[in-house]
Formats: structure tokens, sequence, C-alpha cells
């Protein structure tokens, strides 16, 4: 389903990056404020989606070169991977690591936790489910 | 290594499984391996720990997800209980599953049918495992998305119609059971199985009423789990939705589905909702007996009238059901055993007789008891399996269906319900007369022998393996059940012990400091009482 | 704020409950979507009530080390507990509306309608 609106398609390029970085924020944020994988995956997913609408969906094949089934294992696969790491080394599962960690020249101290990549497989989940649905969808009613 | 922590791996297992699956959705082969590898790993985990808890004087198992404290974080408490149904529950799945490589559609198969089967199991470990109400309800809509995907599976024009009835209604009951986890929340302050029964056990034990709307909560629940349960007033979806999907898939959620209603029925209601003699147990005690009978009874008629094999067993499913909820409308350690010992062996045997029908149809090409017949003669070793399985559900003494419904009955009769234990051996009886009519029309009527083999009706044997060997593992764990009836009942009279006095459970879940807390507090209160029986004469 | 709150959850579901009794399976869909959204408002409206745990054994817990005031634990922090159900339930809500809508789109495709009287006289027909 493609709106053949130049007003839309000229924005857009301007919109699709800065909704990318955004989902990307929303993301990271998620730790400590409101924001995570979930939210951030929607983000990404609305951008691509939009994406499709203006440009047509070979441009999201381009944006997007991968099947969603392909998003889907990456991400539970992630997610799996890192709550269960904690069993191997005798903890709980779904336990996180925390600690500080300091950039080697500047001296930046950035806290770091584990939970991030549960995150990041989280939010690649959602991009693919979402990408996915809608792509279903819509190529039913076409 | 802690033992405690593996017990996550009834959940990771399946889900890895599952992810894997989602990847290799072309290579059927590969993924029928890896879903029996899994399966049989979370039967072999769950008998091996079992075994362990039999001779550990706690028996509970409990892990905190991400080292969070009890009511805080998310428990996964493994104790007798659930060990068995995760047991019963994993050796029914790998015997479907197997059974499932020759019934299902080639083309459907491709369509992430091995990933579905175990996400559905996923979820049914994780509502057996899981430690507090909100968990519990995402593990139903896991299961249940899977089982919706898995009903509408081939998606033929009946499904797709017979299919709303089931996912509309179960959208509403979860609907209904977040809104009562909301409710729970708002009066307690906690979600966590364990607090919630402390709460309600420290009320109790100072004297003090329950929330006002406790038991109007109490209902909601008993509702969202009944209907998965199929209990009586809510049964109304089931008959349809077992006679539409694949006949492997059919067995698996026979044994399944209901189960999980009633487990959730048998984790919360003794424990938490009707523990004691609180206000709530007094509405919700005659309702489950009420229903109870309703359950046994009427679902046996349906099964009496029907003429379809899957019919008469899918309606036969609510009947059994019925026991069960007996079981847990006495209340007693006994009767909750007997309630656990029922529903594992029916899980196997129910599932068992739906594998047997599939091969059936396969010979004869429909389920309609007058097309079929002289199937006896035709294939011995079918016959030998679906009698041992029939007569098991219907409790003849050496199987296993007869210990469950002898400690329940007897119970019933000794807690002065003697007339639910008069339907219960009613419905016995009718049951025995509904098997038998499969029996004879099926099996012993000559007619089908006139039926010519055809190339379509004579399936060659090679891709009825797997439906035959699946047919006889569970055929194999039902007779293990019949005569090796007394050490899994033991099991399970431990997990009715927990269930009634749920102290151990508390003491697992949230330390020992809490329960010396209740036993002060039950004290206090006695001591008090005492005090006032002096002063008033 | 809760009474409200209440309000709305009884619009919600009033709207809702309208919907599912109509006759055509989109209306029935768009109802239960609603349903889900006024169980999340009613939970909301739930969450005000005093946690029964302080949290005391919070306070070594990595994630609220930084600006909580341990004075002070019931001002600087929101109950976290309904907001977690209720992103749940949204997303459990997003899968369900994900499959609910494909399986429209597929009974129309094989069936040709989403009537209800329709769809049970087609139930009875043959594929």
């Amino acid at each position: 389903m493609t709106i053949s609106s130049p007003v839309l398609r000229n924005s857009m390029r301007l919109i699709l990056p800065l909704m990318l970085l955004y989902a990307l924020y929303a993301m990271l944020k998620g730790h400590n404020e409101p924001g995570g994988g979930f939210i951030g995956g929607m983000i990404m997913a609305t951008a691509i989606c939009t994406y499709r609408m203006s440009h047509g969906f070979a441009a999201q094949l381009r944006l997007m070169p991968v099947h969603p089934r392909v998003l889907i294992f990456l991400g539970l696969g992630l997610a799996l991977g890192t709550s269960t790491v904690p069993l191997l080394l005798g903890e709980p599962f779904l336990r996180s690591a925390v600690g500080v960690f300091h950039l080697p020249f500047s001296g930046h101290a950035f806290h770091y936790a584990s939970a991030m990549a549960f995150d990041l497989g989280v939010m690649l989940v959602v991009v693919g489910v979402g990408v996915g649905m809608i792509t279903q969808l819509s190529e039913e009613l076409e | 290594m802690e033992l405690e922590n593996f017990i996550i791996l009834f959940i990771v297992i399946p889900m890895g499984t599952g992810v894997i699956g989602v990847l290799l959705k072309q290579r059927v082969h590969i993924a029928r391996v890896l879903g029996v590898l899994s399966f049989l790993a979370t039967s072999a985990l769950a008998i091996g720990l079992l075994v362990h808890l039999r001779s550990d004087p706690a028996g509970i198992l409990v892990s905190q997800m991400g080292a969070w404290p009890a009511p805080f974080g998310i428990s996964v408490v493994f104790d007798s209980l659930s060990g068995l149904l995760l047991a019963a529950s994993s050796l029914v799945a790998l015997a479907c599953y197997v059974h499932s490589f020759s019934t299902v559609d080639p083309v459907a198969e491709k369509r992430y049918f091995h990933p579905m089967v175990q996400l559905l199991m996923f979820g049914v470990n994780l509502a057996f495992l899981t430690g507090d109400l909100f968990n519990l309800f995402v593990s139903f809509e896991i299961m249940l998305m899977a089982s919706y995907c898995l009903l509408t599976f081939g998606g033929t024009r009946l499904q797709m119609t017979q299919a709303y009835k089931y996912v509309l209604l179960n959208l509403v009951g979860s609907t209904l059971f977040v809104i009562g986890a909301g409710l729970v929340y708002g009066m307690t302050g906690t979600l966590n199985f364990a607090d919630l029964a402390l709460f309600v056990s420290e009320r109790q034990a100072r004297g003090e009423a329950l929330p006002p709307g406790f038991a109007a909560l109490s209902i909601a629940l008993l509702l969202v789990f009944g209907l998965k349960g199929a209990i009586f007033p809510l049964w109304f979806w089931l008959p349809d939705t077992y006679y539409t999907c694949n006949v492997s898939i059919a067995g698996l959620f026979a044994g399944m589905l209901t189960k999980v209603g009633i487990y959730a029925i048998a984790r919360t209601f003794p424990m938490i909702f009707a523990h004691g003699h609180s206000d709530a147990a007094k509405v919700v005690m005659p309702l489950l007996a009420i229903s109870a009978a309703f359950t046994m009874f009427l679902g046996v008629l349906g099964a009496v009238s029907h003429h379809n094999i899957r019919r008469i067993l899918a309606v036969h499913v609510i009947s059994q059901v019925g026991y069960m909820v007996f079981g847990l409308a006495l209340m007693t350690r006994v009767a909750l055993a007997g309630c656990l010992f029922y529903m594992i062996q029916h899980m196997v045997v129910k599932s068992c007789l739906f594998l047997c029908c599939g091969i059936v149809e396969r010979h004869t090409g429909t389920d309609d008891l007058d097309k079929s017949g002289g199937l006896l003669k035709r294939d011995t070793y079918l016959a030998v399996v679906f009698f041992i399985a029939a007569m098991s559900l219907v409790g003849l003494p050496p199987l296993s269906g007869f210990f469950g419904k002898l400690v329940i009955i007897r119970e019933g009769w000794r807690e002065s319900m003697w007339w639910l234990s008069i339907f219960g051996l009613l419905t016995g009886a009718l049951t025995l007369l509904s098997m038998l009519k499969i029996w004879s029309y099926c099996f012993w009527s000559p007619s089908g022998e006139s039926i010519e083999r055809t190339p379509a009706n004579m399936p060659n044997t090679s891709s009825l393996r797997p439906a035959y060997i699946g047919a006889t593992l569970l055929v194999c764990v039902a007779l293990f059940l019949g005569f090796g009836a007394q050490p899994v009942y033991e099991i399970a009279y431990r997990a009715g012990e927990q269930l009634a006095a749920p102290e151990a459970y508390i003491q697992a879940v949230l330390g020992p400091e809490v329960i010396e807390n209740l036993a002060r507090a039950r004290a206090e209160s006695a001591a008090l009482a005492t005090a006032a029986v002096e002063v008033t004469p | 704020m809760t009474i409200i709150l209440s309000i709305c959850v009884a619009v919600v579901f009033a709207v809702s409950l309208y919907l599912m009794t109509g006759r055509e399976l989109k209306s029935i869909a768009m109802g239960v979507f609603l349903l889900g959204h006024a169980a999340n408002l009613s939970i909301i409206a739930m969450s005000r009530t005093p946690v029964r745990h302080e949290p005391q054994l919070l306070k070594g817990a990595p994630i609220l080390t930084e600006g909580f005031d341990p004075a002070n634990p019931m001002s600087s922090i929101v109950d976290p507990l309904p907001q977690a159900l209720i992103l749940t339930a949204i997303v459990i809500g997003f899968a369900v509306m994900a499959f609910l809508l494909s399986l429209l789109v597929l009974t129309s495709r094989k069936t040709g309608t989403l009537s209800i009287e329709e769809l049970g006289v087609v139930a009875t027909q043959d594929d």
C-alpha cells in the first residue's frame, strides 16, 4: 500500500533517520527511565512501515534486507541467550551483571548492565513482528 | 551449581527449540529431531527431579528470577504438584508430537508447526512452574496464542468458522483474568502465590476479616479458570474445537488445555481464595460441588448421545474434568491428592485415546461409528492399545483410572458429600457404556470387513509408524500409572498436603521468618480466645 | 482521579460490549480489543492503593541506588508493578490483535463473508 504523495516522500527522507535514532535512544534509555526494548522496537517498526508507505516495498527491502523471521530468531535467541548465561555461572535465570566501565582515554564512567542485551533482543523481536505483521496483512489486502 | 536454578530449563528448552524452529521453517526433519529431543529432555528432567525430591524433606525447589527477593521478583517454584504435571505433560507432548509426524499435512507442517507446538509447551510448562498470578496470566496467553494457531492450522473453512468460538471466548476470559489480577493487587498489594497465601493465613490467624469483595474476586477468577478448564456452565466451546483440528493436536489439547485450567484452580483456591473457612470458601465450595456434579453427569450424557469417535472423546474430556473438580470441591489433602493423580492419568489416557482415534480415522477414512467396523481383525495391536486406554479411562481395577476415582469417591463419602459420590459412580458406569459403544461399533462389529480395501483406505504402514509409537508410549505410561500407582500416589499425596497446608510452600518461597511470625500470631490469637472463654463464665 | 478513571472504564466497557453484540465479526473483534483497553485502565485505577511491603528490601537492589531517598522511599518511587502489568497486557493484546486480524482476513478470503449468520451457513457446507 503505497501513498504517492511528494510531501510524504520528501519529509520521510528527513524523518526516517531521526525516528531510527530516537528508537535506539528510547531503547538505551529504558534501563533507568521510561523507554525500553518494546518501545524502541515499536518506534523502529513504525518508521520502517511508514517508509514502506511512502517509498514502496522494494525500498523497505533495501532498508531491512532480511526476512522478519530472521530478526525474530535473532532477537529471541539473544534474549534467551543472555538470560541463560547466568545459569552456567550458578546464578538464577535472568540475573543481570551491572557495573561501571571506564572509557580508556577520556576516563568517562559508563554504567552498563547485561540486561541491555536482553533489551536489544526484545527490540529486534518487536521490529521483526511489527514489520512482518504489517507486510503480511498489506500483502493480503493488495 | 545450585539445583534450584535449573528448574527454569523447563521453560528454556521448549522456548529455545521453538526459536531455532522459526529459522528451520523448511528443514522439517531437523526440526522434528530437535522437537523430540526437547520433549525427551524436559520429561527426563521432570522425572529426575521428582525422584530427587522424594528423599528431600522440604520437597520444594524455588528459583528467584534475576535474584530479586521473593515478593518483588518473579518466583519459579517446582513442588510435587508442578513436578507430576510437568512430567505427565512432557510425556504426553512427546507422544502427540511423534504421532503428528504421520497425521500432519506436509504443506502445513512448513508453516511454523514445530515452533507452535514448542511454544504451546513453553506456555504450559510456565503455567505449572510460575509462582505468581500475573505470570500465570502470561503463560495462559502464550499457551492460548499457540493453541489458536494450531487450531486453525491448515485453514479449512470449517476450522475458520469454528475457531472464532474458542478464540473470542478465551479473549474475553483473558481480559477478565487481567482485571482479576489487577483487583487482587489492589486488595492485597501482592501477586505472589506464597505472599497471597501468607496474607490470607495471617488475617485468619489474627481473626481479621478478608478485604470486602474478596469473595466476589474469587468467583471472578473461578470463572476464568473454569472457562479454561471447561467446567459445568462454561464448557460449550470444547466439543466443536476438538472436532475440527488435526487429530494429534486434538490429543495434545485434550491432554493439556483443560488441565491447565484445573491446575490453576488447584494451585490458587486451596491455598488462597478458598483457604480455611473464609467467606470466600463458603461461596466457592458449594459452587464447585454443584459444578462438579453437572460437569461429570452432563458430560457423560453428551458422550453417550454422540455417534462420532472424536465427538465422544471430546465430550468425555468434560465429564472427566468433573471428577477433578469433585476432588477440588472437597479440598481435603486426600481429595486433592486424588484429584492430582486423576489429572495426570487423564492427561495420559485421554491423549492416548485421541491418538488411537487418529489411527482409526486413517484405517476407515472417517470417525463415524456407523461407517467403521471390523478393526479388531484388521489391526489387532491397535485394538489392544485402545482397549487398555479405554478401560483405564473407565477405571477398571488394575488400571490407572481406578485409583484416582477410588480415592476421590471414597473421600467424598467420608466428607458427607455422598450425593456427589453417587454421581461419580453413575458417571463411571455411563463412561463404560460409551467406551463399549466405540469398542463394539468400531472394533467388534463385523460390518466394516465388507468395506473394500482400496489404496485410499489402506494406509501404508510405514507412514503410520510414528502414530503407533506415540500411542504405544502413552499406553505404557498409563500401564505404569496403574501397576506402579504406589510411588506416584505418594508424590501426589505430598502435593495434596502442600496444598492443604500452605506453610511449606510459603516458607520455601519467602523464607522461614514469615512462618515464625505466622505461628506467633496464631498462638497469640489462641491465647486471646482461651482468655475470652475464661472471662465469659 | 479515581472517579474519572472509573467513568472512563465504564464508558469503554459499555462501548466494547455494544460492539461485541454486533453481527459482524469486524465489530466483535473491535469490541474485544477495546475490552482489553478497559481492563488496562481498570488496573491503573487500582494502582493507587498503598503498597503492602515497604520497599526496605529494595535498598540494595541495583536499579534504585541512584536518586533513591531512603528516608522517604514512598515519595521517590511510583508503584511499578501495575505499570509492568499493563505493559505486559498491552504486548499480549498487540499479539492477539495481529492474530485476530489475520484470522479475519483469512476467513473473508475463504468464505467471502464476515457476517455471523452467513458464516453459520457456510460452516455446514463442505470444503
